[in-house]
């Protein structure tokens, strides 16, 4: 069996199967993507306090971040400058002074200098700034903590901010909701055994969305005729008359955020910022998802809901809310773990098609097969 | 006695470290000044590196709290005290005047 070598029309090809599970080709996504590019790596707000800090792996890196006593956000990579031990060893946590290795006690500010180490006053030919911990590129935007670990990052506001006002249509529009500002009322998340290129694919297109998503679909009927609002510039799904709200039943809704203005009232944006970020926009709240790619076939995705602080701190019932963006999150990665299965099979070594309403998913290939050839 | 420096060079909260034989650090507690042994008895540390609360200095490396009046460690890991000694001020300079016994007062 082979796959057509001559495509009709209408069709255009995916990535080949094996771009979905060679290791090889993953560890080089890790080093040209994901090492190279802006990676929302925490909730700022989450890093509260002296001394608080939360480690994350990005690409192949462990990056720690962590606030100083001057109420700054720092990012390192979480290595020792000594003998390379990884210094924090904790998800998250709170330093007590300093960010001390658990190897030979070198020890770092929370500003990463070296601060101290067994015998260093008897090798005053040591920089303490030289062996401080390296740091890395940090930007806090939309109340998340963006990092590169790249020497030279791309630029913050063409890569994560264009992404964003090209899909909205404008670089103020997300303004509207005030995402910084906005608290997280629930938190998943998500073990996929898939490959993270298969989420974002998913994510982009909803020619899928009138077969898996039945609660999705009552709520924005657009839906069922298969174009994703990511089709689009500037274009919100509209939620069907009947729905009081974007609920999992099309119950009302929680308060609604108050700088979202009428046109964008009753609607739902979906955003991709690649290559681990996607955010939903409806009036009440924003869903905002981060990819972290494990392996070639694993990705961990965590997905906040956020709502105004109100509605989280008056312990507004959240679960209609969560529900149905849970349920589809749900389908769509069930969906992701069975096109994973298949993707070894020589039925897909020459990868699948995409029809038109997919064919903006073209371009995305484009862009990681861009990235790699760098 | 050794000379350290400038008043002014030592601000509140802070300390300097002066090398020689026996490194000593001297360490500004809210205008008052203590001088003791720089280095941890329990590894090689300069205390002037550590965290300053009240009259204790938490040693940077293993957290061993020396008292600054007395030079006693609180607690382990650290067992032995480090010496004191004496800070003399004089016209805006201060001097230590390096005591031979562990544990003389200031």
């Amino acid at each position: 069996m082979s796959a057509p070598t001559e495509l009709s029309p209408s069709l255009i090809s995916t990535l080949p199967g094996h771009s979905y599970t060679d290791p090889v080709i993953f560890a080089e996504e890790q080093e040209k993507i994901f090492e190279a590019r802006w990676f929302a790596a925490a909730r700022s707000a989450e890093i509260d306090g002296t001394g608080a800090f939360r480690t994350v792996d990005v690409g192949r890196e462990n990056v720690v971040l962590v606030r100083g006593r001057d109420g700054q956000l720092r990012a390192f990579l979480n290595v020792c400058r000594h003998r390379g031990a990884r210094v924090c060893m904790e998800q998250s946590g709170v330093a007590k002074r300093n960010l001390q290795c658990g190897y030979h006690a070198w020890t770092y500010g929370l500003d990463g200098k070296l601060v101290a180490a067994p015998n260093l006053t008897k090798m005053p030919d040591i920089d303490r700034t030289e062996f401080g911990l390296v740091p890395v590129h940090l930007r806090e935007w939309l109340g998340y903590a963006w990092v590169c670990v790249a020497d030279e990052p791309p630029s913050f506001e063409e890569t994560v901010i264009g992404a964003v006002a090209e899909r909205l249509g404008g670089a103020d529009v997300i303004d509207g909701w005030d995402i910084d500002n906005l608290v997280v009322g629930r938190r998943i998340r998500y073990e996929v055994t898939a490959n993270w290129k298969l989420i974002i694919e998913n994510f982009m297109e909803c020619y899928h969305c009138a077969t898996i998503h039945p609660e999705l679909t009552e709520v924005l009927p657009e839906f069922a005729d298969g174009y994703a609002a990511q089709y689009f510039v500037g274009h919100g799904a509209a939620f069907a008359e009947e729905a009081k709200g974007f609920t999992v039943d099309g119950s009302e809704g929680l308060t609604a955020i108050p700088g979202v203005d009428e046109s964008h009232d009753r609607k739902y944006y979906a955003i991709t910022v690649n290559p681990q970020v996607f955010i939903n926009l409806v009036p009440d709240h924003v869903i905002f998802h981060r990819m972290y790619p494990v392996a070639a076939d694993r990705t961990v995705v965590e997905c906040d809901w956020l709502y105004l602080p109100e509605v989280v701190e008056g312990g507004k019932d959240l679960d209609r809310s969560v529900e149905l963006f849970h349920r589809v999150n749900q389908q769509d990665f069930d969906a992701c773990e069975r096109c994973q299965l298949a993707a070894t099979s020589k039925a897909y070594a020459e990868g699948g098609v995409l029809v038109p309403s997919e064919h903006h998913i073209g371009a995305f290939h484009t862009w990681v097969t861009e990235q790699l050839a760098q | 006695m050794i000379l350290v420096g400038r008043l002014d060079d030592i601000p509140l909260g802070e300390a300097v470290r002066i090398d020689g034989d026996v490194p000593v650090a001297v360490f500004n507690v809210d205008g008052r000044l203590f001088a003791i042994d720089d280095t941890c008895t329990h590894q090689d540390a300069s205390l002037a590196d550590g965290w300053l609360e009240g009259c204790m200095v938490e040693c940077p490396l293993h957290a061993s709290c020396f008292d600054l009046r007395t030079g006693m460690p609180s607690g382990p890991p650290a067992r032995t005290p480090v010496r004191t000694h004496e800070v003399v001020v004089d016209d805006g300079l201060v001097y230590v005047r390096v005591t031979a016994a562990v544990g003389a007062g200031v």
